[in-house]
């Protein structure tokens, strides 16, 4: 008996230190999770910003010039930013489908990636061919990168150790690579596929049209507040178009990028305040072992004295 | 000090990290894709993508009151006399990190040296563009 209320006072203990670590966790989680909120408001500006501004233009230029889009010379600042023009807009027959996969770097997160995995594994069983000849994934993540690879499928960019905030500046390398991939016509449309916030309860997978831009005349709907002003653009519409477009494209996936950090973050916040709840649980059920064990040794023992005061009477 | 706000615009610099600069202004410079491009108040409402360069606004609360903004491309929008700046990135002149962009200089121009002897001209051109953003946060502290 003595043997095994030490093995539970041990298992306490070590549960004790591992609750401490988890609560540790989800403190830090939580911390990261307010600090990426704050800087998503941040970029809400920015983001509706650039929405705005390029549905009114891309409504001028429908009235303007129906189809015309894609004739102009490219804008010197824009071929320097080595993207071109508004191509970003027209839709190409496609012969092979890029999707940006963001997963988190490391594990801890309860079923995040999992989801993530699982839907792409879905979504490409049912509209791919097995052998990838006609779609490529391009894995911002570690953990995405390292499965992708192992299943053999056709990877072809891998960006690991995004930072917890991420920061325009860091993902400027993501963003150039796949609008240029997009323009080089390594493929044709590209989804965004990550795990949308909706709560720091729950999130859910979700797969973003990216490229090209369609869908500035649909969402204008819901906007509202029609644009009314008629603006000068200088120089030129298609030049002006030319030069807002990609940073358009880039907004949108900066932005699924936030979301995809703030659901990471929320995710593991949730996992951890489990783990604690769990440890929680655990060492109560143990020291209820404890006490019971310790109370029948007592009783063991008063039994024995007992027994051997009545012997000698 | 009383700010007259009869002859005032509004100008705003927005980046994804959130509004960097937000104040009354006189007048508005910035570098259009083919020149410098002044703003006063009820100027037409206009659209016009900005260079990698310095924007310069007067303030309303005198002629020297000047602020300097280090703007790295992006586009410009006015309209009822609210100028925004839409850009990727944007430092005002007090708070640019002089030896951060030196190092960035440096960095861009190893970077360019590298991808021209393997004549990556990808490569090279975002180096340049990295080294027209350094030499112009450079060019606006100093000032």
């Amino acid at each position: 008996m003595a043997g095994s209320s030490i093995d539970i006072k041990r298992r306490i203990a070590s549960t004790k230190s591992t609750r401490q670590i988890t609560k540790a966790m989800q403190m830090v989680s939580g911390a990261k999770l307010n600090r990426i909120q704050q800087r998503a408001t941040d970029y809400q500006i920015y983001a509706d910003k650039v929405r705005s501004i390029v549905t009114h233009l891309a409504n001028a230029q429908l009235l303007a010039q129906a189809g015309e889009v894609g004739n102009v010379t490219p804008n010197p600042l824009a071929a320097e930013l080595g993207i071109n023009l508004s191509e970003l807009m027209v839709q190409r027959p496609v012969k092979k489908t890029g999707y940006l996969v963001i997963t988190s770097d490391r594990g801890l997160v309860g079923g995040y990636n999992s989801t993530i995995l699982k839907g792409m594994l879905d979504m490409i069983r049912q509209d791919h061919d097995p052998k990838g000849s006609d779609y490529a994934i391009m894995a911002v993540g570690g953990v995405g990168a390292d499965f992708f690879k192992t299943n053999n499928m056709n990877l072809i960019y891998e960006y690991r150790g995004i930072s917890d905030i991420p920061t325009f500046d860091e993902i400027r390398e993501i963003l150039s690579t796949a609008v240029t991939m997009y323009d080089n016509g390594v493929f044709d449309e590209l989804y965004v596929c990550y795990n949308h916030h909706i709560n720091s309860l729950s999130s859910a997978f979700r797969v973003e049209k990216m490229l090209p831009i369609n869908d500035i005349e649909a969402e204008e709907d819901d906007t509202a507040a029609p644009v009314t002003t008629a603006y000068i653009t200088d120089p030129s519409l298609p030049v002006v178009l030319a030069t807002i477009l990609p940073q358009f494209a880039e907004s949108l996936i900066f932005g699924a990028i936030l979301d995809a950090k703030t659901a990471e973050h929320a995710s593991s916040m949730t996992a951890m305040k489990s783990a604690s709840d769990n440890a929680d649980d655990l060492i109560s059920s143990l020291t209820t072992q404890l006490n019971r064990a310790r109370q029948a040794q007592i009783t063991t023992e008063i039994t024995e004295i007992v027994g051997g005061a009545a012997a000698l009477e | 000090m009383a700010e007259d706000l009869s002859h005032a615009i509004t100008v705003k610099i927005v980046t994804p990290d959130g509004v960097v600069y937000d104040h009354h202004a006189h007048l508005l410079i910035v570098n259009a894709i083919d020149g410098e491009l002044g703003i006063m108040k009820d100027h037409e409402p206009i659209i016009a993508p900005l260079r990698i360069a310095e924007v310069r606004v007067q303030r309303v609360d005198g002629l020297d009151h000047e602020n300097h903004i280090a703007v790295n491309g992006g586009f410009m929008e006015f309209s009822n006399n609210v100028a925004t700046i839409v850009a990727d990135s944007a430092e005002r002149q007090r708070t640019i990190d002089l030896s951060r962009a030196q190092l960035a200089k440096e960095r861009a121009e190893k970077a360019i040296a590298a991808a021209e002897a393997k004549h990556d001209k990808d490569t090279a051109r975002r180096a340049q563009v990295a080294l027209q953003r350094a030499v112009n946060r450079i060019h606006v502290k100093q000032q």
